[in-house]
């Protein structure tokens, strides 16, 4: 009986929200503790704010389940000068960007009068951002460097039309989370998050963020920092480094015809279907295939698209977005205009124009296949 | 050298250079924003994932700036917005005072690039 039991539970294909398979016991107990953590729901008296966009990591990243997608919708600006040499980007970090917050405390508010982060006038682009699933992103922060710049064809040397650029961080090192790819690794996205998402300070970012680029006045922050230890810290990245992702559901007839449409348009010049890890001392991410669809590159989509600056992202220049987990959102593209997939590939402009025609050209029924085996996904 | 400023220079620089690295210290690696030759003044943006700073540094005359390896030195007027630096700085009256600069590569190129 005992045996059967493991057996199913072993055979149980993963659900959202489970952790990847083979885990040490000690893995998988930092993993059900950094539960918790992101499930914590922060108050002012124990560090949320003084400006934040929500209280608890699994207030945004909330559907399914924890670690899943969510509705809500911030802000991030930033101001594009091209005429400028050197550096054409201004994060405007220092009056408070690229992330402004759409809620202060009680406190904030009494102190001046202010209901969320004003944007400063020198911004160019309010970009919308949408909460995307983090699902199975221990993998991606797995994936080398050398893997993702194999992708890399900046100067499109095959003529096929796609260039795929590395963004970099401001330390130089290659970027590849967040919409645009600016953030080198998955400790630094979640540490960045707690206080730019949260205002929680923490060992790794030891100062509250400012009001637009003004000091906090007295007595609005009344935690003392770090209002999250480095133990929390690392729960709380240990839960989100092993969440495995969304397993691929089995592929039906239609499905499969849709994976052929998928590849004859020529979704997987940016839409790589599979990268391969490296080292890592986690076995259970070590060098592994993971079904991301996505070469974690910057690649131009076109006027319509286009929002914000970013590190060496121009304002319509986006990193490909991982499609592993797609079926699980409800709004597409990184400010979520399209509400449904055919939306989201006819928006596609600039290098994946010529895939969005070509899926328009495409009949009606390999249409529908195609978007079948994006539901799969 | 007059006696009196060789004994400033032999007394008063390692008192000043003891009080430099006693005072509150801290270092930052980032790309440059802006640089003000005039004004003597660095400003470096840096951060954690999405959590992004600016650092504001006054430049005291005459401090070079270094490379990585230590080839050429260089000084604050060769410094470029987007070159990516390493800062040592103290807390002053003033502000963030540099001890000591060195630059490391191009944000647009990675790390170890050739600046």
């Amino acid at each position: 009986m005992v045996l059967a039991v493991a057996l199913v539970a072993a055979c149980r294909r993963p659900q959202p929200g489970d952790p990847l398979r083979g885990l040490s016991a000690a893995e998988r107990a930092r993993f059900d503790s950094g539960r918790v953590v992101f499930d914590s729901v922060f108050t002012p008296a124990i560090g949320l704010g003084p400006l934040f966009n929500a209280s608890a990591c699994a207030e945004c990243h909330e559907d399914p389940v924890s670690g899943g997608t969510g509705d809500e919708v911030e802000r991030h600006a930033a101001a594009f000068h091209p005429e400028r040499a050197g550096r054409a980007c201004d994060e405007l970090a220092a009056q408070g960007g690229p992330v402004f917050q759409d809620s202060v405390t009680p406190a904030l508010h009494a102190a001046l009068g202010i209901d969320n982060e004003a944007v400063p006038p020198e911004a160019t682009a309010i970009a919308a951002r949408t909460t995307p699933d983090i699902l199975g992103f221990g993998l991606l922060d797995a994936v080398s460097d050398s893997a993702i710049l194999a992708y890399a064809d900046p100067d499109d040397r095959n003529g096929d039309g796609i260039s795929g650029r590395p963004n970099r961080f401001f330390d130089g090192r290659l970027g590849r989370f967040g919409r645009k790819a600016l953030v080198p690794a998955l400790r630094e996205f979640n540490d960045g998050a707690f206080q730019a998402e949260q205002g929680v300070t923490s060992p790794s970012v030891p100062d509250e963020g400012t009001v637009s680029g003004g000091p906090l006045p007295a007595g609005t922050d009344p935690a003392a920092d770090p209002e999250l230890s480095s133990r929390g810290l690392e729960l709380a990245d240990a839960f989100v480094r092993l969440l495995a992702p969304p397993a691929p559901q089995r592929l039906t007839r239609e499905a499969r015809q849709g994976r052929e449409a998928f590849a004859r348009v020529g979704c997987p010049s940016c839409h790589v279907p599979a990268l391969r890890t490296g080292d890592n001392p986690v076995a259970a991410l070590r060098r592994r295939a993971v079904a991301a669809y996505t070469d974690l590159l910057l690649h131009d989509m076109g006027p319509a698209l286009a929002d914000i600056c970013l590190g060496r992202a121009t304002p319509g220049k986006f990193r490909t977005e991982p499609l592993m987990g797609v079926r699980l959102m409800t709004r597409f593209l990184h400010d979520g205009r399209a509400t449904t997939l055919e939306q989201a590939i006819d928006l596609h402009g600039g290098e994946g124009a010529r895939a969005a025609d070509l899926f328009r050209a495409l009949p009606a029924p390999d249409r529908a296949a195609l978007v079948a085996f994006l539901k799969t996904l | 050298m007059r006696p009196l400023a060789f004994l400033i220079c032999f007394v008063a620089a390692p008192v000043l250079s003891t009080a430099a690295q006693q005072a509150p210290h801290d270092s930052i690696h980032g790309a440059v924003r802006v640089v003000d030759v005039k004004a003597r003044t660095l400003e470096v943006t840096a951060g954690v994932g999405m959590a992004l700073r600016v650092v504001r540094l006054q430049v005291p005359a005459g401090m070079p700036v270094a490379t990585r390896g230590g080839g050429a030195t260089l000084t604050l007027g060769d410094l470029r917005p987007g070159d990516v630096v390493r800062v040592s700085f103290g807390v002053r009256r003033v502000g963030y005072v540099a001890y000591t600069i060195e630059r490391v590569g191009r944000m647009d190129a990675g790390p170890e690039s050739t600046p």
